[in-house]
């Protein structure tokens, strides 16, 4: 059927987007030896762990090296540090999809580990709240605004979003964030600076979970007061066009009573253009999360960026632009499919 | 031609939008010619990072205008050079060389500090004296500090040069001849016993500043001081460099400064040439570059049109704050590599409108009787396809100025920009990373994101205005 | 027993420029089984009194009165909720160019053929598509065809389509707008002859609206000629074709090219008249070869030359019959 047909084809298309990325990522870092710095160090983690072990056995120091010197060469080969780092492309990829990357050099998870794959992935929860609250309330918001209007166009309302809309162009968003901690949490000591929860946080669970809330406030905020304006822009003159077209005209010559075509025959056939506009925003979604995150000092991937590129931790590095680069495949991925759903006509 | 280029002009100046952002985008201009005029171009190694150029200004200041707004008149800071003398008269036993400094004072409280630097002193016998008085406002005459020149050392010989690679700086504050000289001019002038320790606490500054109630309180004083300088030179071979007196506050300048004393006002004027450079250039490299692939691909067609879309969908693909992060902060920090990156990652998105714009040109009658009489592929493409696409093109330059202004401003956010050039977002990151929101310096991060605000709004108008000339379906719908 | 009468049909819109009149005091009437051909130039008011017809209003309109009668009910002072409920699509229904965008691109064709039985009859949904089924064999179309979506047929199916839905609910009248006008003359010939064929078997009465007139002859039993939102002549097919007695009538007839005879066709000279200002008095006579100066000055009268033939012009009558 052409749906699975369809489907199929955009989900190759986006995984050799990642492979190409990877392989990409792994060339910029064999041909700056940057690779072999990591593997160095991985070796060298070993080695040190393994002279701890081996000394409790060997006691004659000389005998101690030379073992330990076989073993190093071992582990050389092993991690291919014998030989150029070309013919280590496809060992190199495969460890950074599999975020095989060893220890973070300096940054730590929250229980004080330092293995890269857990750091990482300890704080993709965190990013996806962030994210996923925020586009829901900036679609909420900007679906029902752009909407109503559309009904109303050249009123005030309109004249207002369109305003905003291009001025949200031109504002940062993280410069946003900056402003709202400026006076909400400075000025106005409303909500708090950054971070997930206080310190300590709170033994119960719904106090908790209101503590987060309470975090997630300015940070989600600023997402939606970037994004909104778009959305209520764009649903508003999608919405618009679609109203205009001859199809609408001719459900109300048949009959159909006004809110099944507004439903089935305005907002149904606008969703697809909408939802373009939904992907192409993602990109910049991603970007937002990391510029806010790091405003707000929320524990993301976002944030982790930041800190890693701060303190040059070279192999979180390489880690998170795997992971945003795979978030942003699969969530395009999921956004494709609902698009094809929605609309008959990209099938094949 | 020139006839639908002037129809365009008017077409775009009849709109209200457009006439705000050419004015914006003079007065950009105008700063940014300004600018490169007046400032070297290493001011950024040399001044903004160099933390002893600014030793002597108030640290995390907010800006002197301030005082307007509060009921208490804070002490403003100021910094008094001068390389020539005002005065300069004849000794017995060689110059006098006289510097005057004349400070209206006003603050409702006294300053924060005093301090005088010298550099750059060539002697050739006996070592300069420079002394420190000053006269204040209710008539009163103190000679604060006398100063020698260190002598020659055992293997120096003529000319004997001090002070070249650093100034000497002397801080009154804190210094203890000059709290028993006060101390003195206490009793004398005033009857008021105040130890010298005690006036070292009180701090240098404010006694100097200010009329004693009584031992322990003091009463700020207002009005005009004059500061002299007396440089006593001997050789008619010796000079003197410049000649610094610092009186310290609280607010300072224009702008205000930073946590390192930097005077954000030079700071910022700076980053005005740095963003106009870097959005026009990248945004017209990036046009320019992704017009022309998605000319060619589209005319030429065949292989060469199918790599090229390739490369353009797969580079849409990728995300793309993350992979700029990752190639800046492993090629590094340099606002060339940043250019490039930012071309080698906007191209793609004009590539593919104009593509399918030349598509739809290339079936054109026009394009049919060129190629019937001959004309070469490019002579086509260049001659006959680009002008139909240019005033899109053209559009598109403008509207992504912004974005690029915008990226760079969040690349040096996150630390990746290029340190030896202070951009308003770089500024802006240092006002982070030290905490300033916290403490609240708004002075500090307010205006750098406003001055980028400023400048996306300048393109974004002009971009707005042209949309009609553009988009003739778009013209008098008013 | 006439069916659909149009009796003082006014349509005003309100414009930047003023009030257009579209469509300014037409009578019409349709019989049972009859077909009426609609002819007149673009802009005439065709499509106007179309929607006046089922009164779907614009947002802009300045003026709605006269009446509608179908069986017994005056449409125009008809509550928009019953004209919705009663009249549209149940009694009249409409085809229009669906070869343009007629046609709700997400959803399957069959399901909007079987729509209105949904909404209207309340159907269950199989029992509906059962129906629509049925209406799309009539017309022609594959079965298979129930399942696509618009994007996926050719003009001529897509035209079909919409036939199909607007006959799915056995209405008395059905106009059609244009049906043709964006279709291959090849199709529009197959087109041509289904509607030929349903007004047989079913025998419904059809408004046919069209600029052709040449096309309009092939259908019609009775041809109204309308311009600048008149009707300045009404009879049967034959009478105005072969005795056309308004002079606009007569241009238009002249302008069609005929496959025999040496005649060249003519064109109409003059410009389509401003429905803001219409032309004083008869709104043809600037360009009327015949124009006397009571044409300048008063609006004609409808004057019957021939039994059952109206004309609203002054060479067939004077000021007082």
């Amino acid at each position: 059927m052409g749906l699975t047909r369809t489907l199929s084809i955009r989900a190759l298309t986006l995984i050799t987007v990642l492979i190409l990325v990877v392989f990409f990522i792994v060339i910029i870092l064999g041909a700056t030896g940057t690779s072999d710095k990591i593997l160095q160090a991985m070796v060298n983690e070993e080695v040190m762990m393994l002279r701890q072990s081996l000394a409790k056995t060997i006691k004659d120091p000389q005998e101690l090296e030379k073992v330990i010197e076989i073993r190093k060469q071992g582990l050389m080969e092993f991690y291919g540090l014998t030989k150029p780092w070309y013919v280590r492309l496809p060992d190199m990829a495969w460890r950074v999809l599999t975020l095989d990357l060893g220890k973070a050099r300096t940054l730590k998870t929250f229980a004080g580990g330092n293995k890269v794959s857990d750091i990482v992935m300890e704080r993709l929860t965190n990013t996806i709240i962030l994210v996923t609250s925020a586009t829901v309330i900036s679609a909420i918001v900007g679906l029902v605004l752009g909407v109503r209007i559309a009904t109303r166009v050249g009123g005030i309302l309109d004249r207002i979003s369109s305003y905003l809309s291009a001025i949200s162009y031109a504002i940062p968003t993280w410069w946003i964030g900056i402003i709202l901690i400026l006076v909400f949490a400075f000025l106005l000591r409303l909500f708090p600076f950054g971070g997930l929860y206080s310190t300590p946080p709170p033994s119960d669970f719904y106090m908790k979970l209101l503590d987060i809330l309470w975090h997630a406030a300015l940070p989600v905020a600023t997402l939606v007061i970037a994004s909104v304006g778009v959305w209520i822009y764009t649903t508003r003159t999608i919405v618009l066009n679609t109203a205009q077209e001859d199809f609408v005209n001719a459900a109300r010559a048949k009959g159909l009573p006004e809110e099944l075509v507004r439903r089935r025959y305005i907002m149904r056939v606008a969703a697809p253009p909408i939802l373009t506009n939904v992907i192409l925003g993602l990109a910049t979604s991603i970007s937002g999360a990391i510029l806010t995150e790091t405003v707000f000092n929320w524990p993301g991937l976002g944030r982790l960026f930041y800190d890693a590129v701060l303190v040059m931790d070279e192999v979180v590095v390489i880690a998170l632009t795997y992971i945003f680069t795979l978030v942003y495949v699969v969530a395009r991925f999921l956004l494709e499919v609902l698009y094809v759903i929605l609309d008959p006509r990209v099938r094949y | 031609m020139s006839e639908r280029f002037k129809e365009a002009l008017q077409e775009f100046w009849r709109l209200n939008v457009s006439k705000i952002g050419v004015a914006f985008l003079t007065i950009l201009v105008i700063l940014s010619i300004y600018v490169i005029a007046t400032y070297p171009l290493d001011f950024g190694v040399r001044y903004w990072n160099n933390p002893v150029y600014w030793a002597d200004y108030p640290k995390s200041a907010p800006p002197s205008w301030i005082n307007y707004f509060s009921h208490e008149k804070i002490p403003e800071h100021h910094v008094f050079s001068s390389d020539k003398p005002s005065n300069t008269s004849v000794t017995e036993s060689g110059k006098r060389l006289m510097y005057l400094f004349k400070l209206d004072f006003q603050a409702d409280r006294t300053p924060t500090f005093l301090s005088l630097s010298i550099k750059n002193v060539t002697y050739y016998g006996k070592p300069a004296m420079i002394r420190l008085n000053v006269t204040r406002p209710d008539g009163k005459n103190i000679e604060l500090y006398r100063y020698t020149v260190p002598a020659p050392y055992g293997d120096e010989s003529p000319p004997y040069r001090r002070f070249y690679d650093q100034p000497k700086r002397i801080s009154l504050t804190g210094d203890m001849s000059v709290a028993s000289t006060l101390a003195r001019f206490l009793l004398r002038e005033y009857n008021v016993t105040v130890k010298p320790s005690e006036v070292n606490s009180i701090g240098q500054h404010t006694v100097i500043f200010s009329v004693p109630k009584n031992n322990t309180q003091f009463n700020v004083l207002k009005g005009g001081y004059v500061f002299y300088i007396i440089v006593d030179t001997y050789d008619p071979r010796d000079t003197i460099g410049e000649v610094k007196l610092v009186v310290g506050g609280d607010v300072y300048g224009f702008m205000g400064t930073d946590s390192l004393g930097r005077d954000l006002s030079v700071g910022l004027l700076f980053g005005f040439p740095i963003a106009l450079f870097i959005g026009v250039v990248t945004s017209t490299i990036t046009t320019l570059l992704g017009a022309g692939l998605g000319i060619v691909g589209g005319y030429v067609g065949g292989k060469l049109d199918e790599v090229i879309q390739r490369t353009a969908d797969f580079v849409n693909n990728i995300p793309l704050l993350p992979l700029l992060i990752f190639l800046a902060f492993i090629l590094g920090q340099n606002i060339w590599i940043i250019v490039f990156l930012l071309i080698v990652f906007g191209w793609p998105t004009l590539t593919i409108i104009v593509r399918s714009m030349v598509l739809q040109l290339k079936s054109g009658q026009f394009i049919e009787a060129a190629i019937a009489i001959g004309a070469p592929r490019w002579w086509i493409m260049f001659r006959h396809i680009f002008p139909q696409v240019a005033p899109f093109v053209f559009a598109q330059l403008i509207f992504f100025t912004p974005t690029f202004i915008l990226l760079e401003a969040a690349l040096s956010f996150l630390g990746l920009g290029d340190p030896t050039m202070p951009t308003w977002g770089q500024i802006l990151e240092y006002g982070f990373r030290s905490g300033g929101i916290y403490v609240g310096l708004w002075w500090w991060i307010i205006p750098p994101g406003l001055l980028i605000i400023w400048t996306a709004i300048t393109f974004v108008l002009i971009a707005l205005g042209m949309e009609p000339v553009v988009n003739p379906r778009l013209r008098r719908m008013k | 027993m006439v069916l659909l009468e149009l009796n003082h049909l006014r349509l005003y819109y309100k414009t930047v420029r003023g009030i257009v009149r579209a469509v300014d005091d037409v009578d019409l009437n349709v019989e049972p089984g009859e077909a009426v051909g609609v002819v007149g130039e673009s802009g005439c008011g065709k499509t106007s009194m179309a929607n006046a017809i089922i009164k779907m209003l614009p947002s802009n309109v300045a003026l709605y009165d006269g009446r509608i009668i179908l069986d017994g009910l005056n449409i125009v002072e008809l509550p928009e909720d019953e004209v919705r409920r009663k009249v549209r699509w149940r009694q009249i229904s409409i085809v229009f160019q669906g070869a343009m965008n007629v046609l709700n691109p997400v959803i399957k064709v069959g399901h909007q053929v079987a729509e209105p039985l949904i909404i209207h009859a309340e159907m269950d949904r199989d029992e509906a598509y059962k129906i629509a089924m049925e209406k799309m064999k009539l017309v022609g179309l594959h079965e298979e065809v129930f399942n696509r979506y618009p994007h996926e047929l050719s003009g001529g199916m897509k035209q079909r389509v919409v036939i199909a839905m607007a006959l799915v609910m056995n209405p008395k009248i059905v106009i059609l707008d244009e049906p043709t006008s964006a279709l291959d003359v090849s199709i529009q010939a197959q087109i041509m002859n289904l509607l030929k064929k349903l007004k047989r078997e079913l025998n419904i009465s059809m408004i046919f609206i069209t600029h052709d007139i040449a096309l309009a002859s092939d259908i019609s039993d009775k041809i109204a000629v309308m311009y600048a939102g008149q009707v300045v002549e009404i009879g049967s097919a034959e009478q105005v074709l072969l005795s056309p007695k308004h002079p606009y009538t007569q241009k238009l007839l002249k302008a069609t090219p005929k496959l025999t005879g040496e005649e060249k066709p003519e064109f109409i000279p003059g410009t389509p008249p401003d429905l803001v200002n219409p032309p004083s008095g008869c709104r043809f006579h600037p360009r009327c070869p015949y124009v006397m100066d009571i044409c300048r000055e008063k609006e004609p009268g409808r004057f019957e030359p021939e039994k059952s033939q109206r004309v609203m012009c002054w060479l067939y009558g004077g000021e007082n019959e």
